[in-house]
């Protein structure tokens, strides 16, 4: 166990110590952050001023599109949360994502509730509660459950959600629910164009904010080493199911906000939304652009929904080809996504507390870890 | 009794489709630890390679001889290109097969377009017992179910090759270092798990007809059937298979389809929640 007796010298040093070590890749190259400035902020920042130019310079059909993009986008960070930041593979993500959108549709067709006051918090609780009953139902218990057993169960739930959908006739069966009236707030309707462009986007950066705050705090810290080393965590006195279920909650709620956005931006639900095509395809997301990092998730919805919209003109049959390969080439020789071309691996992991540059070098911290007895 | 008995054979027959779809999927899944994910498109690869020869005016069965071979011949190409960088780490398997399926399947779609194409039964007709009519081809996949079944065991558990496999999978440094070359067992092993998909895809072809999405169909019920078996072993997947395959086929008689399709889900990973080890527990054959 001398693994576990390094460990303990150096979370002796502090929190900030720990990451950098548990990652196996710690012996990366420290990527471009030597120079003192790092590229974390400015590749958001850089997505960010994008993003707000974008609706100036596109059509309005265009918009509507990157509309789209944008809620796909808060999807697959809801997924990056759960799988990049706590190792958990939720294969079925889209279970929350479309049991929102399904319960905000029943509650416009039913109820006719529209109100964006009411819309979201339901979406988003539905979201919640789902990821709840199942992250409870899957990752607690008296043993801890195995990560085949957790994707496998997450995929099955999602699968068994579609299959209900589709065959019940409260829902819709294979049409699902047409024709959503858009949300409103008081006489105000948002339809589909800038307005509501500017308003997921906003959602977008505030959802995002808090998960950087959230994956850069103590927790982050707890949830970065159940991905490395779940043990290790589990003796330093975590309860790993507990914090696993948390954020598997957390996930899910993020997904039920944007399948309530999703559902009334399209202005119609179908089953698809609740099953293993939309559960994969966010994972192909978070893969592509860098599971990790909530901007990887971003980044990789925007260039898989952006090239597959360019290109569905003229090679709808082959897209999906090149999707799988480029997919295959990314698993086996970038695991860490396309973002990994500009970000090293010491920025990726993320300090947590000091900020770097104040009191000793990581290095240096690293020296006096390894040297302890 | 006429009604039940047809029931019954129903029943029967879909639960050994199953099982020759699980075959392959729980031999990999037991022998290497590896969840694959294109195991779908393997059965799809053979009903296609089964579809080409028909169109190609070849009889159906001569297909059907040579789905196993060809798609076996790809499954050891793809485990030594592929595959064999994935064993470190189940997850990662588990998306690179991924990403693999949906290559051959949009491929295969590329090539048959949207339709359902249609390959005939090489044994047609039905069998007459008395007032009982049962298709004869589904009779006939039951028999080569059980066959297959039995060889599989039988190539497990008394060959030298099966003691290598199991060896294999029993502790990998002890096998190499009693001079078993554990890449070429990995990819062995690897092309019988395809070729069994690729045999299975064959022979459901006439009942199901050939369509791109055809292998994602029993992908996932054959993921929950492994795990409620158990992984590790021959038989479990195997049990495990037979059970889902008749929950599944048994459940909408008496009750509404719907409910029945869920329930098998509910109850199966109620199940594998509390008994992970599954039917069968423990390693070898």
């Amino acid at each position: 166990m001398g693994g576990a007796r390094e460990a303990v010298a150096r979370i002796g040093e502090g929190p900030d110590v720990v990451t950098g070590e548990g990652a196996p890749a710690a012996s990366a190259p420290a990527g471009r952050t030597s120079a003192g400035w790092k590229v974390l902020p400015i590749v958001e920042g850089l997505v960010l001023l994008i993003a707000l130019v974008l609706p100036w310079v596109l059509q309005d059909y265009l918009t509507v599109f990157a509309t789209r993009v944008v809620i796909l986008a808060l999807f697959a960070l809801s997924f990056d949360l759960v799988w990049g930041y706590a190792g958990i593979m939720s294969f079925g993500q889209a279970l929350f994502f479309g049991a929102a959108g399904y319960g905000v549709a029943l509650m416009a067709r039913d109820l006719n509730v529209t109100s964006i006051l009411l819309i979201l918090p339901a979406g988003t609780l539905i979201g919640l509660t789902a990821s709840l009953l199942l992250g409870g139902f899957l990752l607690l218990g008296r043993y801890p459950s195995s990560v085949i057993f957790v994707s496998l169960g997450t995929l099955t739930g999602s699968y068994a959600a579609d299959r209900l959908a589709r065959g019940w006739y409260y829902l819709g069966g294979q049409n699902g629910i047409p024709s959503i009236p858009p949300l409103t707030l008081g006489s105000y309707e948002f339809e589909e164009g800038p307005v509501y462009y500017y308003m997921v986007l906003g959602i977008l950066v505030v959802t995002y904010l808090l998960c950087r705050f959230l994956v850069r705090s103590q927790f982050g810290l707890a949830l970065a080493g159940l991905r490395e080393n779940e043990q290790r965590i589990a003796f330093f006195g975590y309860k790993a199911q507990h914090l696993k279920a948390i954020v598997f909650a957390i996930g899910g709620t993020i997904a039920g906000l944007a399948g309530s956005l999703y559902a009334f931006h399209e202005g119609f639900v179908w089953p698809n939304m609740l099953g293993v095509v939309f559960s994969t395809q966010v994972v192909l997301y978070v893969l592509f652009g860098g599971s990790g990092t909530l901007i990887g998730a971003v980044i990789g919805t925007v260039i898989i929904e952006g090239v597959s919209f360019w290109l569905s003109d003229n090679y709808r049959d082959v897209w999906p080809i090149i999707l799988g390969v480029l997919l295959l080439l990314v698993i086996m020789f970038r695991p860490l996504g396309l973002i990994s071309f500009v970000l090293g691996e010491r920025e990726r992991v993320g300090s947590f507390g000091k900020e770097p540059g104040k009191g000793p070098s990581k290095a240096a911290k690293k020296e006096a870890g390894n040297a302890a007895p | 009794m006429a009604s039940t008995f047809a029931a019954v054979f129903e029943i029967v027959s879909f639960g050994a489709i199953i099982v020759l779809v699980v075959l392959g999927l729980g031999i990999i899944a037991s022998m290497m630890g590896i969840f694959n994910f294109a195991q779908g498109e393997f059965v799809l690869l053979g009903a296609y390679v089964t579809y080409l020869a028909y169109a190609h005016g070849a009889p159906v069965w001569v297909g059907m001889v040579a789905a196993p071979f060809v798609v076996g011949a790809i499954g050891f190409v793809l485990e030594a290109l592929i595959i064999r960088r994935f064993y470190a780490a189940p997850i990662v398997a588990m998306l690179g097969t991924y990403a693999l399926g949906l290559i051959i399947r949009e491929s295969v779609r590329g090539l048959i377009g949207g339709f359902y194409l249609t390959v005939p039964e090489p044994i047609g007709g039905s069998i007459d017992l008395g007032s009982v009519h049962i298709s004869a081809w589904r009779f006939t996949i039951i028999v080569i179910t059980l066959l297959v079944m039995g060889g599989c065991y039988l190539l497990l558990s008394r060959t030298s090759f099966g003691l290598r496999v199991r060896a294999t999978l029993e502790n990998p440094a002890l096998a190499r270092a009693s001079g078993i070359s554990t890449p070429l067992i990995y990819g062995a092993t690897f092309a019988f798990g395809a070729a069994l998909a690729g045999l299975a895809g064959a022979l459901i072809v006439p009942v199901f007809s050939l369509f791109a999405d055809l292998g994602i169909r029993f992908l996932i019920q054959g993921f929950v059937a492994v795990m409620v078996g158990g992984v590790g072993s021959f038989i479990g997947p195997v049990a495990g298979a037979g059970v889902i395959g008749t929950l599944s086929a048994a459940l909408p008689w008496v009750m509404s389809p719907v409910v029945a399709d869920v329930l098998v889900f509910v109850l199966a990973i109620a199940f594998i929640k509390f008994r992970p080890q599954g039917l069968i527990a423990g390693k070898g054959v």
